[in-house]
């Protein structure tokens, strides 16, 4: 059976079931980014106007590529425990669970980089060559992001406790990734365990492409590939060990 | 008549748990053997707990067993079950592509079937409207539609599916008969007397987690009818 077929159908189905439960709705892809950022932007470009526009460009470029990674992994962990009703009807294979969550939120992030990317332009930044980058960058974190949601939707249906520590483990994360700072201006212990979080490192390479005009660095990319290569194998061994197990928990 | 499916010496655990740190094993069936054969309707019958539900999905290759082997002889095996993974806001059309396909059936297999899902659901051009517009009859009748429209090997039934109105009960019920009288392999869990000894060529009982008989079904009905003391 062609389980690819069945992904991307499921897929397209969620979107368009959740565009069309609002009045207006695939119209709420964009602008509730578009609010998100400007929220950030009245707080600290008018209203503290820390660090002026150039601030905002750096919160920004770290904003939305961390919104990607945190509302998939944290709706991804939950997948397969959410959908009780239909792995207890039907066999499917449990990956392709997190794999449709973890697509859907790519497709809302494909709606939402070229807002950034406009705001960053009509705010003065210079578009460039490196800006190419962007495609290597969104398909790295798409790996993180999908090995990460594989493995914790493996392990949420047996620890059903877990759910709670990832929300806190996420709201940590996004203060260890370098969000609203730049990690480079740490120094000692901090700084160096900093640079193992490929979060931050991801973050870091957007800045880098999006902001400075360079090329992200060599071992970033290689860093965050093999740091999700970790999850990915973890995410394979569980699901070919518990796949026919879950209904048995959930 | 060559088998369909065997289950040899099938064991399920569940662990319940017995204090914070410490679950304890709880079969649900074990030392459980059968044989479904082509073309049969086998009726499995027991009270309630008795391990129904987890043996049809060991037989639906939903839940992998903890002791013991499946020996496949058909490709596929599913539970009839309506409205399988329906979106409230999406058109019929849409979720009987979506439904059909989490049943097995291709893209393109499905599209094939939707002019037949759609005269047996009698939705006409309603086919095209959200899901969470229909009523509830219109609902069971599209779930019916697509669900004999998968028709995998071996059907597997859970229960009486009585949903709908009156007449649609009828015309499913029909359905379901036509199908399990045809030479279609069929497996039907059950409490309903009237429809095992209606419909099955032979029974399963299950009994606190075990099989206490497999054969014909009318002396099996007779001591299924007794009460326990009197065995």
């Amino acid at each position: 059976m062609n389980y690819l077929d069945i992904i991307l159908y499921k897929t397209w189905a969620d979107l368009r079931s959740e565009a069309s439960r609002a009045y207006i709705g695939f119209l709420w892809w964009f602008i509730e980014p578009v609010l998100y950022m400007g929220a950030f932007y009245l707080l600290f470009g008018l209203g503290l106007r820390m660090g002026g526009d150039n601030f905002v460009h750096f919160l920004l470029c770290g904003l939305v590529p961390w919104k990607w990674f945190s509302s998939s992994v944290s709706s991804g962990s939950r997948s397969i425990a959410a959908n009780t009703g239909l792995i207890n009807q039907v066999y499917l294979p449990k990956y392709i669970l997190p794999t449709i969550v973890v697509l859907t939120n790519l497709a809302k992030f494909l709606v939402i980089l070229p807002v950034l990317v406009v705001v960053l332009l009509v705010g003065g930044e210079d578009i460039s060559v490196h800006w190419f980058a962007l495609i290597l960058l969104i398909l790295l974190q798409f790996f993180l992001i999908w090995s990460l949601a594989c493995f914790t939707s493996a392990i949420v249906p047996f620890v059903p406790d877990l759910k709670y520590l990832i929300e806190n483990g996420l709201l940590l994360l996004m203060f260890l990734s370098g969000v609203f700072f730049d990690i480079n201006r740490l120094d000692g212990d901090i700084a160096v365990a900093l640079s193992y979080n490929p979060v931050a490192l991801l973050i870091q390479a957007y800045r880098d492409v999006l902001l400075a005009n360079q090329w992200p660095s060599v071992s970033t990319l290689v860093y965050v590939g093999g740091f999700s290569i970790v999850p990915a194998a973890l995410s394979w061994w569980l699901f070919s060990r518990l796949d026919k197990k879950f209904v048995k928990v959930i | 008549m060559s088998v369909a499916l065997k289950l040899d010496d099938i064991g399920v655990f569940y662990r319940r748990r017995a204090s914070l740190f410490n679950r304890e094993k709880h079969w649900a069936i074990r030392h459980v053997s059968f044989e479904v054969r082509s073309g049969e309707t086998l009726g499995v019958i027991g009270r309630n707990g008795a391990g129904k539900s987890t043996l049809l999905k060991i037989l639906a290759g939903i839940l992998a067993p903890d002791e013991g082997t499946v020996i496949r002889e058909v490709a596929t095996a599913s539970l009839l079950t309506i409205n399988l993974g329906f979106l409230p806001n999406l058109s019929g059309v849409d979720n009987a592509i979506l439904s059909g396909m989490l049943m097995g059936l291709s893209k393109s297999m499905i599209r094939e079937k939707l002019p037949q899902i759609i005269e047996f659901s009698e939705l006409g051009d309603a086919i095209n409207d959200p899901f969470k517009t229909y009523s509830a009859g219109m609902k069971a009748r599209l779930g019916f539609g697509v669900a004999f429209a998968a028709d995998p090997d071996i059907i597997l039934i859970d229960e009486v599916l009585g949903v709908g109105d009156r007449e649609f009960r009828l015309k499913s019920t029909r359905a379901m008969k036509e199908k399990i009288t045809s030479d279609k392999t069929v497996v039907v869990v059950s409490h309903n007397e009237p429809l095992s000894r209606e419909t099955c060529d032979r029974l399963v009982w299950i009994e606190d987690w075990m099989v206490v008989a497999t054969g014909d079904v009318d002396p099996i009905l007779a001591d299924y009818a007794r009460p326990r003391s009197e065995r």
